[in-house]
């Protein structure tokens, strides 16, 4: 499994340094809520620096073991290290969280809400101000430092708990489902931040169930289901692992080119062009002979699956 | 300890800041002011003095016995603090003869007290004082100064009566009936005192009331925020900063703050508005608080605020909604409630072992011992015994408490089983 795997990042000095001291590593964490195994014996490495995608369907442990490393909640066995020393209470201060279910203190003004919440991370109350405003004014929301938080918008709280996990300038950036409920543009915002924060030099963590965002953000990923690591690596290598099995093919005519068994597996048919998965073994050029006899091609592309359907597909092999 | 001192800052300030706070702090006293004096005020106005008929067999003697009564005071002056005891006799009734005693008449009267136009008669015949029975009807069962105000009286006219006609002289009779008086002096802490003790007893239960009510308007305060910081998720960003222990203990003493604030505000409002009408009364040394009582209210106060906020707390934590936080309450009002039941015994005996013993039970301490120190100061080592039960009590409770609280704060939906929070009580390792 993934901890005895060498690290799939590219092989440099750089990497094999820090590779030493992971900003987190998990060894056969295991978190059970009675019967039901939320986290099972789940082992993985998170090299610092870059955008690191937790991914899994709802329920599949994503939450849990993100507490774990939050140290909310304790593993009922197996070991935590960030930056290379064992998990404790004085990490906290290094980490940012955004968890999954938002809230903040409705009654509580803006500014002052976001000083709270740095001054629990140890920043001066000063320092926590200037801070703030700077990122307020970033986020467009100067206007609103001294409304109570019950009077801003749902994106807007959104965006202020995003600076009350990033304004004590955390190592390790804990996300978890950021994009949900934000709207495209403010959801543009928040990726350009997080992806400056990775530029940075900072290690994100970023729990999604929204392949096509970790496909763009992600440096590596680590799928899991059922509390089980699924795929784990750097997310170009998993992808090249799958092989360029897809085909992509706009077309007029007859179709009967898809209900060829020894060439497809399977098929998606998103109205302007249908996506085919190549049968085990089959020559995508068998399939473009068999379909120009039966119709006009506009468009046929040999490519990687999609992150989505890497995901579909492991995850249905994994509930199998 | 900054986290802690941090959670208790924004409690506090978020508090204090509020407009109900404000409102709440000032208009409380007035609203309690206005409930207490209003009735008093009502019960005395638009009440004449209460008609009441006399029946005698000769109206010379129903004379007299009228000039007796009014004479008399309803109530000894003895007791200053009692308003009644100020009213001439005559401003609260007015008495009637009537020397027709039939029974034709007593139905007559009765019908006339069931159609409110008399307030009593008295059955006065000399039939029924030769039997040592008269009779007092009225629509309301005689109170124990009515009776003891028309029993002394009687019984003087009729002595004097019995006297004369033996041939003592009238000189004689008033030497004879002179009555005697018993004086009640407490000693307390060495110093007599000279009183019935009605504003001291007035005093403690205002005191212990003042215990419960913070208790419980505070604790209730404390399992709602709870609520509020579980049901709006800020809870897991706080997790993240600090631990629960320290956000558990920063809100309670945070809230138990506000408290301390509220009622410091209440105390300084009744001095100014109170002193220039207590110094008016002639047993203000009576009403005033001694330092020890004072002492002993704020220490009872916040060790009793402490301890049912914890399990307030808590409740909070196992609750996902208010209704259920309220029915699941009930079973900290309980104890709360049984020691107010216990006042009377502790103010009645306060060195009684039954009192002795609930006092050192940490649940009901904060109002049986602070009761038993006001009332007559216990020993020192009983004192220094429930507060150390009390204080390990309330250590205990916050280490136990916080355990539950921890993973109660996370669990939405379903409330936890017993078993389930025992199991929770295991996990020990953070």
């Amino acid at each position: 499994m993934p901890s005895t795997q060498a690290p799939l990042y590219p092989v440099s000095a750089n990497a094999v340094v820090a590779s030493k001291s992971s900003t987190v590593e998990l060894q056969n964490v295991r978190k059970c809520y009675d019967e039901f195994v939320a986290v099972a014996d789940l082992s993985l490495r998170i090299q610092p620096g870059g955008i690191y995608g937790l991914l899994g369907p709802n329920g599949a442990g994503k939450t849990s073991t993100i507490r774990m490393i939050m140290g909310i909640t304790m593993p009922d066995s197996g070991s935590i290290s960030v930056f290379g020393q064992p998990l404790s209470r004085a990490h906290m201060d290094q980490f940012g969280y955004l968890p999954e279910e938002r809230g903040l203190y409705k009654k509580m003004k803006v500014l002052e809400h976001l000083v709270f919440l740095a001054q629990l991370k140890g920043l001066s109350r000063a320092e926590a101000r200037k801070r703030a405003r700077t990122w307020c004014e970033r986020f467009e929301l100067t206007a609103w430092t001294d409304k109570k938080v019950e009077e801003l918008s749902k994106g807007m709280q959104q965006k202020v708990q995003f600076i009350g996990a990033v304004l004590h300038d955390p190592k390790l950036i804990i996300m978890d489902e950021p994009f949900s409920g934000l709207d495209p543009a403010n959801a543009v915002g928040l990726k350009d931040a997080l992806l400056e924060l990775a530029k940075t030099g900072k290690t994100i963590l970023l729990s999604t169930h929204r392949m096509d965002q970790a496909e763009r953000l992600c440096q590596s990923i680590c799928l899991i289901n059922h509390g089980k690591i699924v795929i784990e690596g750097d997310l170009n290598q998993v992808k090249a692992k799958y092989g360029r099995t897809n085909v992509q093919i706009r077309y007029e005519g007859e179709a009967r080119f898809l209900q060829e068994p020894r060439l497809v597996q399977s098929f998606n048919d998103y109205g302007n062009y249908v996506e085919v998965r190549l049968a085990a073994g089959a020559d995508s050029q068998d399939l473009l002979r068999l379909a120009c006899a039966s119709a006009r091609l506009d468009k046929f592309e040999v490519m990687e699956p999609s992150l989505e359907e890497i995901f579909i597909d492991a995850v249905g092999k994994s509930n199998a | 300890m900054r986290n802690t001192w941090l959670v208790i800052q924004r409690e506090y300030l978020q508090r204090v800041r509020t407009r109900t706070f404000l409102v709440l702090t000032i208009l409380a006293p007035a609203i309690v002011t206005v409930l207490m004096v209003l009735p008093m005020k009502f019960a005395n106005m638009g009440q004449g003095p209460e008609h009441v008929v006399i029946v005698t067999s000769n109206q010379q003697f129903g004379e007299t016995i009228r000039k007796e009564l009014l004479a008399s005071p309803v109530v000894e002056d003895e007791d200053q603090s009692n308003p009644e005891a100020k009213q001439e006799t005559k401003d609260l009734y007015t008495l009637e003869i009537d020397a027709n005693p039939t029974e034709a008449e007593r139905n007559a009267l009765r019908e006339k007290l069931s159609a409110r136009s008399i307030n009593g008669f008295i059955w006065l015949t000399d039939d029924a004082i030769a039997n040592h029975q008269i009779t007092w009807y009225g629509r309301e069962v005689a109170g124990f100064h009515e009776r003891t105000w028309l029993s002394t009286a009687i019984n003087r006219v009729t002595q004097q009566q019995l006297l004369s006609s033996r041939g003592v002289p009238s000189a004689q009779v008033e030497e004879i009936l002179q009555p005697i008086k018993v004086q009640p002096v407490r000693i307390e802490e060495g110093k007599e005192t000279k009183s019935a003790g009605r504003g001291r007893f007035l005093k403690i239960v205002v005191m212990v009331m003042l215990i419960y009510m913070a208790v419980l308007l505070y604790g209730i305060s404390v399992m709602r925020s709870v609520l509020e910081e579980k049901n709006s998720r800020v809870m897991e960003v706080l997790l993240s900063s600090a631990t629960s222990t320290q956000l558990m203990t920063g809100k309670i003493l945070g809230v138990g703050a506000v408290g301390l604030t509220q009622i410091a505000v209440w105390m300084i409002m009744a001095g100014v508005v109170g002193l220039p009408a207590l110094a008016a009364q002639p047993n203000l040394s009576e009403l005033a608080i001694s330092p020890l009582a004072m002492i002993s209210f704020a220490v009872f106060f916040l060790l009793g605020y402490l301890l049912y906020s914890t399990m307030y707390a808590t409740i909070g934590a196992i609750t996902t909604t208010e209704q259920e936080g309220q029915q699941v309450q009930f079973l900290i009002v309980i104890p709360l409630v049984l020691s107010v039941f216990m006042l009377t015994p502790a103010i009645r005996t306060p060195d009684a072992p039954a009192v002795i013993w609930m006092s050192m039970i940490p649940f009901f301490a904060p109002i049986v011992m602070y009761t038993r120190i006001v009332v007559q100061t216990p020993p020192l080592w009983q004192i220094a015994l429930c507060l150390t039960i009390l204080v390990a009590t309330i250590a205990g409770l916050t280490l136990l408490c916080a355990r539950i609280y921890r993973i109660g704060v996370l669990i939405y939906g379903k409330r936890p089983t017993l078993p389930e929070i025992v199991k929770w009580l295991k996990y020990a390792n953070s």
